[in-house]
């Protein structure tokens, strides 16, 4: 790894993070506001850090391994927020319920 | 109020008065990296460094037992077994604090000897407290575990909360004790040493924090018991569940086994996953109460847990983690930012909330409110943020120049000190520091003022 892909390396592992977490947010938000808009924004923030990662694994020189991670990694991002939204929703539902 | 949370008042207030040690420690040696030469030969750097890390160690430790002895008695409707023990060792802590920091500053260090390592200085990262304090340290747990699981056997009450409470205490104690072996080789030494630091901050005091976080939501908004405990199994076992082995990105360069890049590597990048899981967590809770609480100060020190956990711990940490990178990375700025970040957002923030908590119930407000707190909050968080960006950018010139292009040799080491984006970035953290001093500052006058400067508003609210 040479001076400019270690910057362009990390750079896009900070962002790929950070861009899941902006999906994560805006998803919530949509969810609170129950806005289409949003829901489509989300998707689209989601969209950016699929392209952060395949710019990972084009560009970068991480191995191989770690690259599958990645690929593992995005598609978690992509279920964590609606599957914790709908676990929230389920457990304060029932505690209204009970 | 219980006698134990007459203590909590007294832990939460030494917490923030080492806070402020901390913070002063944290300037000095910001200080130094723009003029060397600053009080040369009277008090090195190693030494503001030395009180820097430990005060906050301290601080956080303190703000801890400070919110567990704050919430118990409400937890087993009862005082705490042993309350008179931790009383008197509370003053015995605190004094044990202050002349640790006298005898750092004063006579620093000792010769290579046994006496030097039980008097002045163990000589070991982040746990440089003499033996005899360190030993002052077990015995403070033992006497807090005491407390803890006495009352809770005695009460015959043992919640969700206080299990998950009961049951990290003991890792908790049995890993510090990793602090008092002198180990002469250094990567052994080193490797039970991460032990202690890494999983005292990314598995005991997470679980920690997340007891105390799950009384907060309690208290603070409402939530039920039912729902808090829940999370909190789901995401202690998350936190540890990538946490513990996460432990392995520290066994990178210091002569472990090459398996433990792939291990080390691989739990560490699962570690954002369920911080993310958190931050919906915060959305939604923030979000059914529309932004809106009795305690706004609390409530906003808990959003901003969430959020500065996951871009300290999942963000700032993600960048660093994999080998490739850490090999370049690792012991420069830029992972001084990452501590920095993480810690803030993982812990100082957590404390903060439940100190504001803390003081609504013992002022007997019904809505705590000021205009001060959003000054402090806001120059606490942007304090931060403008010093771990300031980090950020030198540690890149230091990995960049040093590591990547200079190969690390003692030439490039300097080259990369002398670097122009190093010196910049260097002068940037100072007057971001200075504004997090500002905001400390702020923060203390607004504790000690807060619904004292509209009594009468107060009284009202509390008649409704």
């Amino acid at each position: 790894m040479n001076e400019i892909s270690l910057l362009q390396t990390a750079l896009l592992l900070g962002l790929y993070v950070a861009l899941a977490g902006s999906y994560g947010l805006v998803y919530a938000i949509a969810r609170l506001h129950e806005g289409s808009i949003l829901y489509r924004i989300s998707f689209i923030v989601y969209g950016l850090h699929g392209l952060t990662a395949i710019a990972i694994i084009v560009w970068t020189p991480l191995q191989a391994g770690w690259k599958g991670l990645i690929v593992a990694s995005s598609a978690a991002f992509l279920a964590i927020p609606p599957l914790t939204w709908r676990f929230l929703q389920r457990t304060h539902e029932t505690e209204v319920q009970g | 109020m219980y006698r134990s949370q007459q203590l909590a008042l007294k832990y939460l207030a030494a917490a923030i008065a080492v806070f402020g040690v901390m913070t002063l420690a944290g300037l000095l040696s910001a200080y130094y990296y723009i003029n060397p030469d600053f009080l040369f030969g009277l008090l090195h750097f190693n030494i503001a460094k030395i009180l820097h890390i430990d005060t906050m160690v301290i601080w956080l430790l303190m703000g801890f037992m400070g919110a567990i002895y704050w919430f118990l008695p409400d937890e087993f409707d009862s005082e705490l077994v042993g309350i008179r023990a931790a009383e008197i060792l509370f003053y015995v802590f605190c004094a044990a604090v202050a002349i640790v920091a006298v005898v750092l500053v004063v006579i620093q260090y000792g010769s290579s000897d046994e006496t030097a390592l039980w008097l002045i200085n163990q000589g070991r990262k982040y746990v440089e407290a003499p033996r005899w304090a360190a030993a002052g340290v077990v015995v403070v747990m033992l006497v807090f575990a005491y407390n803890i699981i006495g009352t809770a056997f005695a009460t015959r009450r043992i919640t969700g909360i206080t299990a998950v409470l009961m049951i990290d205490l003991v890792p908790l104690i049995l890993l510090y004790l990793i602090a008092f072996p002198a180990i002469s080789n250094m990567s052994a030494d080193l490797f039970w040493w991460w032990w202690l630091v890494h999983l005292w901050v990314e598995a005991t005091w997470e679980v920690l924090i997340g007891c105390i976080m799950a009384w907060t939501l309690m208290q603070l908004l409402g939530t039920s018991r039912r729902i808090v405990e829940t999370w909190l199994y789901i995401e202690v076992a998350l936190v540890l569940g990538t946490g513990i082995l996460g432990l392995g990105h520290h066994y990178f360069w210091i002569g472990t086994p090459n398996y433990w890049l792939t291990i080390g590597g691989f739990f560490s990048a699962l570690e954002p996953l369920p911080l993310l899981g958190m931050v919906i967590h915060a959305i939604y809770d923030a979000g059914t109460h529309h932004m809106t609480t009795t305690n706004r100060p609390s409530f906003y020190w808990m959003m901003a847990e969430a959020f500065g956990n996951f871009l300290g711990g999942g963000v700032w940490g993600f960048m660093i983690t994999l080998p490739q990178v850490n090999l370049y990375a690792h012991g420069t700025q830029w992972t001084v930012s990452h501590g920095h970040f993480a810690f803030w957002g993982a812990y100082a923030c957590g404390v903060l909330s439940v100190i504001y908590l803390v003081i609504q119930k013992t002022r007997g407000l019904a809505h705590l409110e000021s205009t001060l707190w959003k000054w402090s909050f806001a120059a606490l968080n942007i304090g931060l943020v403008g010093m771990v960006g300031a980090l950020l950018v030198s540690g890149f010139a230091q990995a960049f120049v040093e590591r990547a292009i200079g190969g690390s040799t003692h030439e490039a080491f300097v080259a990369g000190q002398e670097n122009r984006w190093f010196v910049e970035g260097m002068v940037t953290r100072l007057v971001f520091g200075l504004m997090f001093a500002a905001g400390y500052v702020v923060l203390v006058w607004d504790l000690l003022t807060i619904g004292r400067r509209v009594p009468a508003l107060a009284a009202a609210e509390v008649a409704e």
